[in-house]
């Protein structure tokens, strides 16, 4: 068995036996999947907002439709099921006349900040502005006044900005399908609609693990993050390095992507936000908990031990070079090798070190010292 | 750990995580998987959500509870009752898959024997399950061909933590469900990289990729390849180090771990640690630990340095750095590389070279055939390799034991139950288990810095059953203490039913109430895992309460669940 990780597509759904039309070719489509999967299968370019490969489909923001024949209107790709002998075409004169006005009418309705590219909330900020640039749509409509008023809320991590919300539900939806919290909903009437929690209380007070999903999948930015607008550091930037790696809490061993702004401290660097990866690629699909997603900023911490400390004769930790600790060290473990043997002396490595790093502590304590004394910190 | 090994021949999660969504019963035993795992528990509500069947098994009422079909409330310690109970219902409705057992295992007849002695109905009484939630548990578990287990800490830190795992595992093997997707037995691991240390050889028996080091063959492969001569005993457990700190053990060096705060009976600890002539610590933060210390090294973070980790399902992922360590602090192979120069220069060895981390891993590779197909330039292209990948062309592994066990035949393991060493008494009357939270993690020297995480739990704070509660005039949220025979603690009463009445829960992550002063340091008679998960306490509100009682916000999961399992 592999241990690739694809796209997972239900192993039973993988024998082809229906047969579509697809801009005009024909092609093999596979019962229960829908127009958009197919369409994406064949490398077609559908812009999608409200779709995302771990959500039921919900048809709720138009941007994927498409013409099928027989149907006198434009249907939904992401929520219409393939059929055996089905024709559809993914791009016409009518498709794009209909993206560049849904576009249009989504620009209007966006405040003048997000207009500017100035939601915080990282590379999924500009979907919607990147899709209507994408589609030629124009971004001189009148605007229209953003009723959806914000309201604070003291947890530390979620910002909501109501006024760019295009009410995809993608956050609610992923609320409640994905972490199965169903802490946010849609609340409100007609124009008044908006992104809430029961009784409008704090999230820290709701049912909300903080796992910041929703910022994750918002396409506009209207969720999220918030400690980068707390610093200050409000406006979106493209960020300068993108580093893959791999969550330091537990077990599971998340996958994600540190945004690092590296002249930040001196040159040292700084970590600007954590991202997950695209769902499906990695065994997280896409997910992240609040300590992946949001327990970064101790990096940067000022406790952070950052010179060698050595006990002085009173008792007390003073600095001192590497030079001096390591001498300091060797002869404190000799010695007691010397008095006492090697056995005498234990090593205690770290289930949160890399594995080079406990390979070199486990032959440190066998090829140098002369014992097997050495155990990981978890061994369960 | 150890218990898997000699089960089924491999200590790992026998399946994958991605497999999780797929499977038709989930029987979750000893994992607050909402809160220590939370993407794998996300994987196992989306098993839900399309239909599996999750059944629970836990002394709380956990998050996860309410998504099971049942929840086996079980007094704590008394899981040896429960799998064996469910074994015999196997047993008695023939529910077992003699083919499998026939061709892959050995020793059933012993565990068919003992088993026949532990009735549901007797099983109710101790564990305090209906007999009818067991049976009906081992009927779907049985039944069912794509079942999986999944367990954490729970199951481990026990005196008898390995009579679980194998309790566990004769389950597994008299239903067959082993070697295929969606089933098999997992242990979900608590820190990021436990089974890449163990996998490493971070333990006193084994070498690199499990290779004991008592096998006169491994030994001469490993002393010719590191070029010095090898002890060929295994060395000292970690809760034998720890006990033996300050007694035969007379030096330390200690890497990324707060034993203090982590250890159990940390207060006895404690007063060993003086008695060490030398500790040398490595870390990123002051630790409790470090107040022993004759020297500290600054070590860096996982952003700060390049290597790998091993995650639960033995996925070997990269970790890059992305910013510099603070000040002079160096990544802790770079501090383990120099400390062991400096040694092998005064003792007269070849130093050690490597250009970085690819190297060192390269060369733990090369001993070590499970891992022989891993290198970092093939993880930096693939993305991530499961072990066994025993060459360069094999595509890693998704599920164990695909076509026969590892080991040549599963052993089955008859196993009796065994009362935990310290049960509640009139004087301490309370069974006190600890755990981890969502928002806390181990030592928490990181997350208690973080801005956000202190706030939604900023306070340590004990479970305790409402009608324990009242006998003891204690209110939510009040200042109460918490005695064992090791030591005390205060911290807020959270009242809740999530606990069984007669039991208390308390969080280890809060050095201002270690609830590790608590713990009992007995260890399991195979792994020396210590017993986390029950001792015997009492708790007393303390007269003289703070005022500002606003500040405690509770968990998150303070919400009373309905009351259940109250037999007491
Ligand atoms: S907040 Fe974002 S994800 Fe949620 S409904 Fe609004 S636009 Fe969609
Ligand atoms: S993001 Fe959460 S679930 Fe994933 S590895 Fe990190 S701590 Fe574990
Ligand atoms: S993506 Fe299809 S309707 Fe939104």
């Amino acid at each position: 068995m592999s241990s690739q990780n694809p796209k997972r597509v239900p192993e039973e759904a993988s024998d082809p036996s229906l047969s579509v039309t697809l801009d005009g070719e024909t092609v093999d489509a596979r019962p229960g999947e829908t127009i958009l999967e197919l369409a994406e299968r064949h490398g077609k370019d559908i812009p999608t907002l409200c779709h995302d490969p771990r959500l039921a489909p919900a048809g709720a923001c138009r941007s994927c439709l498409v013409e099928v024949e027989g149907s006198r209107r434009l249907i939904p790709s992401c929520a219409t099921p393939v059929a055996d002998g089905q024709v559809v075409t993914t791009a016409n004169d009518r498709i794009a006349r209909h993206q560049k006005v849904l576009l249009a009418l989504y620009l209007a309705d966006q405040p003048d900040f997000a207009a500017r590219g100035e939601t915080p909330g990282g590379a999924q900020a500009c979907e919607l502005h990147a899709m209507a640039d994408a589609v030629g749509a124009p971004t001189d409509w009148p605007k229209m006044e953003p009723l959806r008023v914000g309201r604070e809320d003291r947890n530390p991590y979620v910002q909501f900005f109501p006024e760019a919300c295009i009410l995809c539900a993608r956050c609610t939806r992923y609320c409640a399908e994905i972490e199965s919290v169903s802490a946010i909903s849609l609340a409100g009437r007609g124009a008044e609609t908006t992104i809430a929690t029961a009784d409008d209380v704090s999230l820290l007070d709701s049912s909300c693990e903080l796992c910041g999903g929703c910022i994750d999948v918002c396409p506009t930015g209207a969720m999220t993050e918030k400690m980068p607008v707390t610093a200050g550091r409000r406006g979106h930037v493209e960020p300068e390095k993108v580093v893959r790696t791999t969550c330091n809490y537990c077990g599971v061993g998340c996958q994600m992507d540190l945004h690092v702004e590296p002249a930040a401290n001196d040159g040292r660097g700084r970590i600007e936000r954590v991202v997950s990866p695209e769902a499906g690629t990695t065994t997280n699909d896409g997910n992240l908990c609040v300590k992946g997603r949001f327990a970064y900023d101790f990096v940067d911490h000022e406790d952070r031990l950052t010179t060698p400390l050595i006990r002085a004769e009173d008792g007390s930790l003073r600095e001192a070079s590497w030079d001096e600790a390591l001498a300091r060290t060797v002869e404190g473990l000799m010695g007691v090798h010397e008095r006492h043997g090697a056995d005498a002396l234990a090593f205690v490595s770290s289930s949160r070190c890399t594995m080079e790093e406990n390979y070199l502590v486990q032959k440190m304590a066998r090829a140098v010292f002369g014992t097997n004394n050495v155990h990981q910190c978890a061994a369960t | 750990m150890a218990g898997l090994v000699t089960t089924f021949g491999a200590g790992a999660m026998t399946n994958s995580i991605g497999e999780i969504r797929d499977a038709d019963v989930l029987f979750v035993i000893g994992s607050n998987t909402t809160e220590a795992h939370p993407i794998i528990a996300m994987e196992m509500k989306r098993a839900v959500h399309r239909g599996a069947t999750l059944i629970v098994a836990d002394p709380r009422s956990i998050n996860l509870t309410s998504f099971a079909s049942r929840h086996l409330k079980l007094r704590p310690g008394t899981d040896v009752w429960l799998l064996n109970a469910m074994a015999h219902v196997i047993c008695a409705e023939g529910l077992v898959d003699a083919d499998f057992i026939e061709t892959n295992t050995e020793g059933f007849d012993a565990v068919r024997e003992t088993v026949a002695r532990y009735t549901p109905e007797e099983a109710e009484k101790v564990t305090g399950v209906p007999a009818d939630d067991i049976r009906w548990a081992a009927r779907a578990y049985a039944t069912t061909p794509k079942a999986g287990i999944y367990y954490t800490l729970g199951i481990t830190e026990h005196t008898h933590g390995t009579d679980n795992v194998y309790g566990l595992a004769n389950l597994v093997l008299m239903t067959g469900h082993l070697g295929k997707p969606s089933a098999g037995m997992n242990p979900l691991r608590g820190q990021n990289n436990v089974q890449g240390a163990n996998d490493a050889g971070a333990t006193p028996i084994f070498y690199p990729g499990y290779q004991r080091v008592d096998d006169p063959e491994v030994a001469a492969r490993y002393e010719k390849s590191w070029g010095v001569p090898l002890p060929r005993e295994p060395g000292l457990n970690l809760n034998v180090m720890m006990k033996e700190t300050g007694r035969s053990i007379r030096g330390m060096f200690v890497m990324g771990e707060d034993i203090v705060l982590s250890e159990p009976n940390a207060g006895a600890l404690e007063e060993r640690m003086n008695g060490l002539e030398f500790l040398v610590i490595q870390e990123i933060f002051l630790n409790e630990t470090a107040r022993f210390a004759d020297v500290i090294l600054p070590g860096a973070c996982f952003a700060e340095k390049d290597g790998v980790f091993t995650n639960s399902e033995r996925r070997v992922q990269r970790v890059r750095k992305a910013v510099e360590p603070p000040g002079q602090a160096k990544a802790d192979w770079e501090a383990v590389l120099a400390l062991a120069n400096a040694v092998a220069e005064k003792r007269g060895l070849t130093p050690w070279r490597y250009d970085g981390p690819a190297a060192i891993y390269a060369e733990m590779a090369k001993d070590a055939d499970k891992f022989a197909g891993i290198s970092h330039d093939r993880v930096d292209r693939e993305g991530g390799l499961q072990w066994p990948c025993t060459s360069p062309e094999h595509p890693g592994t998704r599920f164990l034991h695909e076509g026969g066990v590892l080991r040549g035949k599963g052993l089955f393991t008859a196993i009796e139950y065994r009362p935990s060493v310290e049960l509640a008494d009139p004087e301490y009357p309370l069974v006190l288990s600890t755990g981890r939270t969502l928002y806390h993690y181990n030592a928490a020297t990181q997350t208690r810095r973080g801005v956000g995480l202190a706030e939604k739990q900023p306070v340590a704070f004990c479970e305790i059953h409402p009608a324990d509660a009242r006998a003891r005039s204690i209110e939510q949220g009040d200042l109460v203490e918490v005695e064992t025979r090791r030591g005390k603690v205060a911290c807020r009463a959270m009242v809740s039913r999530q606990v069984r009445r007669g039991c208390i829960w308390m969080p280890l992550h809060f050095a201002e109430a270690r609830a590790n002063l608590l713990t009992v340091d007995d260890g399991d008679i195979v792994t020396q895992t210590a017993e986390y998960k029950v001792c015997a306490a009492k708790v007393t509100r303390v007269a003289e309460q703070p005022a500002e009682r606003d500040a405690f916000p509770g968990s998150f999961y303070a919400v009373a669940g309905p009351e259940q399992g109250t037999i007491h």
